[in-house]
């Protein structure tokens, strides 16, 4: 029995490191998100294994972006696109990577389809407006997944509300994402006007000046010149809305 | 117990002299040191990272890369040396059992990657403390909220990775006591760190329910033999604290790869035991 007393205590020390590895593994696992995503998989040999081993993977992200464009250039929807979920996987807190694959692939790529189907004049326009639909779709998804990522996401918010407004022809998803790009902190000060200006356009009138209403009384009158050209929006819809004077917003003194 | 520990520090110093002397590990500092000090240039390159993520990964990448080859290739140089030399026969004629030669020369190879990780970490240090005192300066003045890195997440990552060098020392000590040449040493000690670096798909697959015994035996036996040296390569959340991570997560990764440093020595020394020189 003796000569298995060493060999059997070393097995015993290597299963049990293993087995406390397992622990670590699962409370450090969430820091590496990078990892273990299945967009890399179809890339893992051109040379995106680097960037898994450790260490380098903005290079490595930067290289296949980089590449991702060669690819661009020449239309290759699949490749690009390949390329482009891999750039974005590889770093994934980076906003540039998220933003254009999600304008490329909402925009660009189903006038690739439609070229690649005979063009224009061959594809009908039904189904045109279904490639485009469809490749908007994929684009928001892939936006609304960088959101996820993101710590500021308002940019992100944005391009994803105009690919609804503009490709999806969806307005009531195109404003909800305004509406969450105006709330986010890091909110531009456009995203607000645009949001109650589809609202409105779309014949949601009154809801279009309540929310706007609200959100130029809490977030803009606070600031330093108030907004006037929104106040000036907003007076315009009151106009519209035939509102009464008493449930106009009250009038501040820098009002011209 | 003293004298055997004055032994194996003996064989410690002189194994780290012998290596800090050694041409190739000056190379490799001066590669990684270089690969460091370049990644300000490259940041021209970089496309929305924010730099100091771009600066941190391109010297997280040096001290893995060229960290893991020195590991190997230096750690099995410094052990068929004394073979091929046969100095390691005069030493063990000597009152000095082949457990602390070996564990002398663990010692002093892993204080020589402890000199590599310092050094570059340092410098990583300056550097991106350096461009973040511009970077701040310039988040100031447009209204934006600066990106910061952490110093003491950079002493973390630093003792992980020196952690993690420990392991794969260990693993190509193992292996080299049980090799014949020098070359196969260096080769299956470079495959270990591959696929120790690629273990946690085991891991991961390991937690998910399968249907096949053989399938999942293969696994758990892959996971328990195999370190997973991917844990260590949690820089960006230390440094840049960009997912965050909890200090205890820290410190069971360092305890997981001490374990492995004691569970591979053990079986070094067992198998260095039995070794004819």
């Amino acid at each position: 029995m003796r000569p298995y007393y060493a060999p059997g205590l070393a097995l015993l020390l290597v299963v049990g490191a293993g087995a406390f590895s397992e622990i670590s593994w699962r409370s450090v696992r969430p820091s590496i998100p990078e990892i273990g995503r299945k967009e890399l998989e179809p890339t893992l040999g051109q040379g995106v294994l680097l960037g898994i081993l450790g260490g380098l993977r903005t290079v490595v992200a930067d290289l296949t972006w980089i590449r991702s464009y060669v690819l661009w250039e020449r239309k290759d929807r699949p490749g690009c696109e390949a390329l482009m979920r891999t750039a974005c996987a590889l770093d994934p807190h980076s906003r540039y990577f998220w933003e254009n694959t999600g304008y490329a692939i909402g925009f660009d790529m189903a006038h690739w389809e439609i070229r690649r189907r005979g063009g224009y004049a061959k594809v009908p326009a039904e189904t045109q407006q279904r490639i485009f639909q469809q490749y908007a779709r994929r684009g928001i998804d892939v936006l609304v997944e960088g959101i996820g990522h993101s710590k500021a996401p308002a940019p992100l918010l944005l391009c994803a509300a105009q690919l609804a407004e503009t490709k999806l022809k969806d307005h009531a998803l195109s404003v909800r994402y305004y509406q969450e790009a105006a709330e986010s902190p890091d909110a531009p000060w456009f995203a607000a006007r645009i949001c109650a200006n589809i609202m409105w356009e779309d014949g949601r009138k009154a809801e279009a000046y309540r929310w706007f209403r609200k959100y130029w009384t809490e977030r803009m009158l606070p600031k330093e010149d108030g907004f006037p050209d929104d106040l000036r929006q907003l007076r315009v819809m009151e106009a519209g809305l035939r509102l009464k004077p008493e449930e106009r917003i009250p009038r501040p003194t820098w009002e011209r | 117990m003293i004298p055997s520990l004055q032994r194996t520090l003996w064989i410690t110093r002189v194994t780290f002299l012998e290596a800090v002397r050694q041409r190739f590990f000056a190379f490799l500092m001066v590669l990684g040191a270089a690969m460091v000090l370049s990644s300000v240039s490259f940041r021209v390159f970089d496309f929305g990272h924010g730099e100091l993520k771009f600066i941190a990964d391109f010297g997280f990448g040096g001290m893995f890369l060229f960290g893991s080859v020195l590991s190997v290739v230096m750690t099995a140089q410094l052990f068929f040396s004394e073979i091929d030399n046969k100095t390691a026969l005069t030493l063990l004629a000597k009152p000095l059992s082949r457990s602390e030669f070996l564990l002398g020369k663990f010692f002093g190879a892993w204080a020589v990657l402890g000199v590599f990780v310092v050094v570059l970490s340092g410098l990583l240090g300056v550097v991106m403390w350096a461009r973040e005192q511009e970077l701040v300066a310039m988040a100031e003045q447009a209204g934006k909220v600066p990106v910061t890195f952490s110093a003491s997440g950079m002493v973390q990552f630093a003792l992980l990775q020196w952690l993690r060098l420990g392991v794969v020392i260990a693993i190509v000590l193992t292996v080299s006591a049980l090799a014949r040449t020098f070359l196969f040493a260096v080769v299956v000690g470079s495959l270990a760190v591959v696929a120790g670096q690629l273990q946690w798909i085991a891991q991961d697959a390991v937690l998910k329910p399968t249907g096949s015994l053989i399938y999942g035996a293969f696994l758990w036996l892959s996971t328990r033999l195999l370190p997973n040296l991917q844990q260590f390569n949690i820089g960006d959340a230390l440094v840049l604290g960009a997912t965050g991570v909890p200090a205890e997560a820290v410190a069971e990764v360092a305890l997981s790869g001490l374990a492995y440093m004691v569970a591979y020595l053990f079986v070094g020394t067992l198998v260095f035991r039995r070794r004819e020189i």
